[in-house]
């Protein structure tokens, strides 16, 4: 979770901590912890939320469930703002990306 | 920097409308399988060349585990080439003229038939895989990344048509002499060619890339599946030109020592994986599947045993080659099927069924789709069955052999019913979700 950039605003807190309830459903870490989330950034003035995202793997097979859940995910916290996503893979995910938190997680399981 | 809609076009994986009928077809070929060895278990250690054990042989290679292994291969395709499927067109016809093909040949062996309908079977088999050659070249070629996965998969799959080509020649050559020798001369090779071509090298190429991934390995080493990549074509030329033109048995031990060399190097690179996970618990799946890579050093043994008998003396130990063909079919590729389908098959399903409602409410885990009590009957049932019917075989015990085929249909039946349940399967409230 300290890995994703964000505009730092109460909002951005409030989305991450939605997007925590997203699971990857074959590692059972959210998709947070798991550093798939690289930025987030609210829009004031276009009333937009800006995030930027990626999959573990491209071509992954859960990759739009993944994303849509995101979609739906900030649609619902935030009805007044428009949800933009865009996947990238450069940098690619990789093991480092995953919190502390997310280790301890699955280190534990 | 962001499009309004989104970019997760790029990234969309092959349709389970594909992916589901060759899943399927295999499940149902794994339980004639077993119902037909229970019904030859007596008489299967007559020898290894009769109507039924060719018939089951077959089924086994390519019923069970090539359709499955094509099925998966749809789907994992995109992830190891890190490209799209080029054609759900051409995989459609693949798996039409491999499902027609493969009742047609298995037909013509169980009642020793080598006539017209068993040829066209073996031809229809042969445009299957040149069907699935062609969208998999093409998906290659379309795709941005060269990776050793991907030679692993397409280099397998040339074998795998070379193995059908040969296979065809064999049959025709029953009825139509076109081959210098008898048809039984050419079985090691047909047989090898597709062991080791198709069988073991897409399992490393699709094992090195899915057992890191799902144990969230830090561990990597391309070098290294280049190296196990280039001993296993290495061995199999050398197969190829020793059979076809060497004599001396001797030679054999060259092709034999490559291979052996590329599974101890696979075996390490699995453990390596293993022992670099980030995730520490292991899923009943995996374990299974990891069982399969220890497994593969069965029939290698076995055919260390084979050749130097062989070695020894000129008469062949028709025990031990049936022996070695039932841990290769019913061990060590039956083992990562029954792992990897409740690896892959609930995710297809999750998707079919759910994706739509991704992030609206709440869905069921992927892994809840099916019964993992029932997979762990199914594994302790297929261990029992895998054991108690190769000491048969050794043994040369028909009681042994009848208990041990009927663990086998329990695995399979067990199999089915989650296999069922899976492809079944629909959410709590129906008309929440579009099929479409």
């Amino acid at each position: 979770m300290m890995n994703v950039i964000t505009n730092n605003t109460i909002q951005c807190t409030v989305a991450l901590a939605g997007l925590q309830n997203i699971m990857d459903p074959e590692i059972g870490l959210n998709i947070v912890d798991l550093g798939l989330i690289y930025q987030l950034d609210f829009d004031e003035s276009e009333k937009k939320i800006y995030c930027s995202m990626t999959l573990t793997t491209q071509f992954c097979p859960m990759g739009e469930s993944i994303t849509n859940a995101v979609q739906e995910n900030l649609k619902l916290s935030f009805p007044e703002y428009e949800p933009v996503i865009e996947l990238i893979f450069d940098p690619p995910w990789n093991h480092e990306m995953i919190s502390a938190e997310g280790r301890k997680y699955l280190n534990e399981q | 920097m962001f499009s309004t809609a989104g970019n997760t076009e790029t990234t969309k994986t092959t349709s389970w409308k594909v992916v589901l009928p060759f899943y399927g077809y295999a499940a149902i070929a794994f339980l004639i399988a077993t119902i037909l060895l229970l019904l030859s278990a007596s008489d299967i250690t007559s020898h290894y060349f009769l109507p039924h054990t060719l018939a089951i042989t077959h089924i086994m290679a390519l019923g069970w585990c090539t359709m499955m292994i094509l099925g998966a291969s749809h789907q994992l395709v995109p992830v190891l080439i890190e490209g799209k499927l080029y054609s759900n067109k051409l995989a459609y016809a693949s798996f039409t003229l491999a499902a027609i093909g493969i009742p047609l040949l298995i037909y013509g062996f169980y009642f020793f038939d080598m006539g017209l309908y068993t040829q066209c079977g073996g031809i229809l088999i042969i445009l299957a895989i040149i069907t699935y050659l062609i969208n998999l070249a093409i998906s290659m070629a379309k795709s941005k990344q060269e990776n050793v996965h991907a030679f692993f998969i397409f280099t397998a799959a040339l074998w795998l048509l070379a193995t059908a080509i040969v296979g065809l020649l064999v049959l025709c050559n029953f009825t139509e002499p076109l081959l210098p020798k008898d048809s039984l001369d050419y079985l090691p090779l047909h047989a090898h060619i597709g062991i080791v071509g198709w069988f073991l090298l897409l399992v490393m190429g699709v094992g090195s890339r899915l057992i890191p991934m799902f144990l969230i390995s830090k561990y990597s080493n391309m070098q290294l599946l280049w190296w196990i990549y280039g001993l296993i074509n290495a061995g199999l030329l050398a197969f190829v030109f020793i059979f076809l033109y060497a004599a001396s048995k001797f030679l054999f031990s060259i092709p034999l020592l490559a291979v052996a060399a590329s599974i101890v190097l696979f075996a390490n690179f699995c453990l390596k994986s293993y022992r670099q996970r980030i995730r520490k618990k292991v899923d009943e799946q995996m374990k299974v599947s990891l069982l399969s890579v220890l497994m593969m050093m069965l029939p290698l043994i076995i055919l260390v045993i084979i050749i130097a008998l062989l070695i020894l003396s000129p008469k062949e130990n028709v025990n031990l080659i049936i022996t070695y063909g039932f841990i290769i079919f019913f061990g060590w590729i039956t083992a990562i099927i029954l792992g990897m389908t409740f690896k892959t098959l609930p995710f297809i399903v999750w998707n079919k069924v759910y994706h739509r409602l991704a992030g609206k409410g709440k869905t069921p885990n992927p892994k809840d789709l099916f019964s993992n009590r029932i997979f762990k009957w199914m594994s302790v049932f297929y261990i029992l069955g895998f054991v108690l019917f190769t000491t048969g075989i050794l043994l040369h015990s028909a009681i042994v052999l009848q208990i041990a085929s009927t663990l086998l249909l329990l695995t399979s039946l067990l199999y089915n019913w989650n296999v069922i349940k899976l492809l079944m399967h629909k959410p709590a409230s129906y008309d929440e979700c579009n099929y479409k």
